[in-house]
Parts: structure tokens; sequence; C-alpha cells
């Protein structure tokens, strides 16, 4: 249940450490909930520190503080229900960063991932998770 | 279907039935019911609770039926040849009886004190022969050597 506010960590490499809900995709009101696998527009809130020599050279996008993104979010301390009537709930809320066109900007993810990203489309993220649960 | 094991108390968790939580380290922990996932959250030890399975195996409750079965293990000893006595020596050797075995001693006492008094009459001979070996020359003059310059 991530909403406008709420905060997620960011799992991938990117660069972002902490990001905030500011936009929920999926519908069409202001007031909607995102769960796993939805899709949110965020602010960046906390970044990792980039050195100027590794901006111009490395290919890795790295994103600065107070940057606007795209995120979909793998975990959530809300329960979810799956089909065969388990709830699943982990510890904390945590997303991994997209561009415009739902690729994911960075390039390895560290931690679990929910696998209820793989019934919504977002199979790439599933691949490259080292844990699935 | 498969039927997990509470991370709690040890109950069996049917599907449709209870929660799953993720902690923050990646370990997954199973929970049966709201009971057991509270007294978790509570971080209660399992092994305290009196109605936990952990606690009844710790304090060996309800358990004389698996105790029975641990008695019927015993290993059995093979006689074994070696190299240089097979097994069919080991055996006659062994099943020699008492009266066998002092008649080879003592035949082997009078064999070794016969031997004994040879080797000292022996020894008293051959002890004066090589004295007498010739008029002493010195090693010198044996070798023959550049003729004393």
């Amino acid at each position: 249940m991530i909403g406008l506010k709420g905060t997620l960590n960011v799992i991938d490499n990117s660069g972002a450490l902490l990001i905030e809900c500011v936009n929920v995709l999926k519908q069409k009101v202001n007031n909607g909930w995102g769960s796993v696998g939805d899709e949110i527009v965020c602010v960046v809130k906390r970044a990792r520190p980039v050195s100027a020599a590794a901006q111009a050279s490395t290919t890795a996008v790295k994103v600065r503080r107070g940057d606007v993104r795209r995120a979909v979010i793998v975990r959530t301390k809300k329960a979810v229900r799956r089909p065969d009537g388990r709830f699943v709930r982990f510890d904390d809320n945590a997303a991994v960063l997209l561009n415009n066109k739902r690729e994911m900007l960075g390039t390895r993810i560290g931690g679990v991932v929910s696998a209820d990203l793989r019934m919504k489309g977002w199979g790439k993220i599933v691949s490259l998770a080292p844990k699935v649960v | 279907m498969k039927v997990e094991i509470d991370s709690f108390s040890g109950f069996r968790i049917y599907p449709s039935k209870g929660k799953l939580f993720v902690r923050g380290d990646s370990k997954v922990f199973r929970f049966a019911s709201s009971k057991n996932s509270s007294l978790f959250l509570q971080r209660k030890n399992p092994r305290k609770i009196a109605w936990t399975q952990v606690y009844r195996r710790m304090h060996k409750k309800g358990v004389t039926e698996e105790v029975a079965k641990k008695r019927s293990r015993r290993t059995v000893k093979h006689q074994r040849g070696i190299v240089g006595a097979d097994l069919a020596a080991i055996a006659a050797k062994r099943n020699q009886t008492a009266a066998i075995r002092s008649q080879q001693r003592l035949a082997a006492i009078s064999k070794a004190k016969t031997e004994k008094k040879e080797k000292e009459t022996k020894k008293a001979k051959p002890a004066r022969a090589p004295v007498a070996s010739g008029p002493r020359v010195s090693k010198q003059q044996m070798k023959g050597g550049k003729g004393g310059r």
C-alpha cells in the first residue's frame, strides 16, 4: 500500500537510496494505493554520491537527489495475497527504478523480491534478482 | 500440495492457511496462525513456550515411542587373515591344546641349549688359530711404497 509520500528503499545499483512516491500510475485517481508490481512516479530523496570522473565515463545511469523517475514496487510491508491463499509480507518497502519505457535503470538487484512481479509482467526483474519469494 | 511447518511452533500449515513473513535479511518465516506470528513478533523464545514442538522436544515430552527403537545395533567382528598368516594358520595355532604347546616349548628350549653349547666350543677353538699368522711385517713394507725416500 504505497501512496503519496510513501518512501521506499531502492535495491538496484542505479545510485538512488531512498525514493518518495508521488503518483501511482495504475489508477486514474489520486488517492490510489500501489502494491507489488505497480508502477509509480517518484522523487529521489537520497542518493549515493556520484563522483565527477564517473559522471562522464560510465555507461550506467546514475541518478541524483531530486530526480523525478519511475519505479516498480518489488516488496511491501502490507501482505499480498497469493492465488493459493497464502499471504506474503516483507519487512520493508522496496522498489527498482525504471525509465519511461519500463526498462530498468540499474543493472543489478541486491535483495529478495516478491514473486508476484512475474505475474504482473516484470519477468526481467525477477530473473535478475538473487532471491525470489 | 506441500504442507509446510510453522517456524515458531512446529505445527503443520495447510495451503491457504497462515502467513509468510520475509525478514530484512531475506530469511523466510511461516506462521500457521496469528497466535504464532504475534508471539514471534513480540520476540518470544519458542523454547520457553510450553505448547511448541521445540519446547516439547527439549523437555522430552511424549517421545517414548522413538526411544524404544534404538537398541538393535551391534557391530559384528570378522576374523581376517593377515599377510604371512592366512585364516587357516591362525585357526590352527589357536586350536592347539596346552599339551602340544608345552611340548613345543620344551623342544625349543632343548634345541636352544644344544645350540648354545656348540657355539661355546666353536668359540674356544678358533680363538687361538688366527693369532699365529707369520712374522710381523709393517704395513708400509707390505704395501711396497715409494722406496722410503
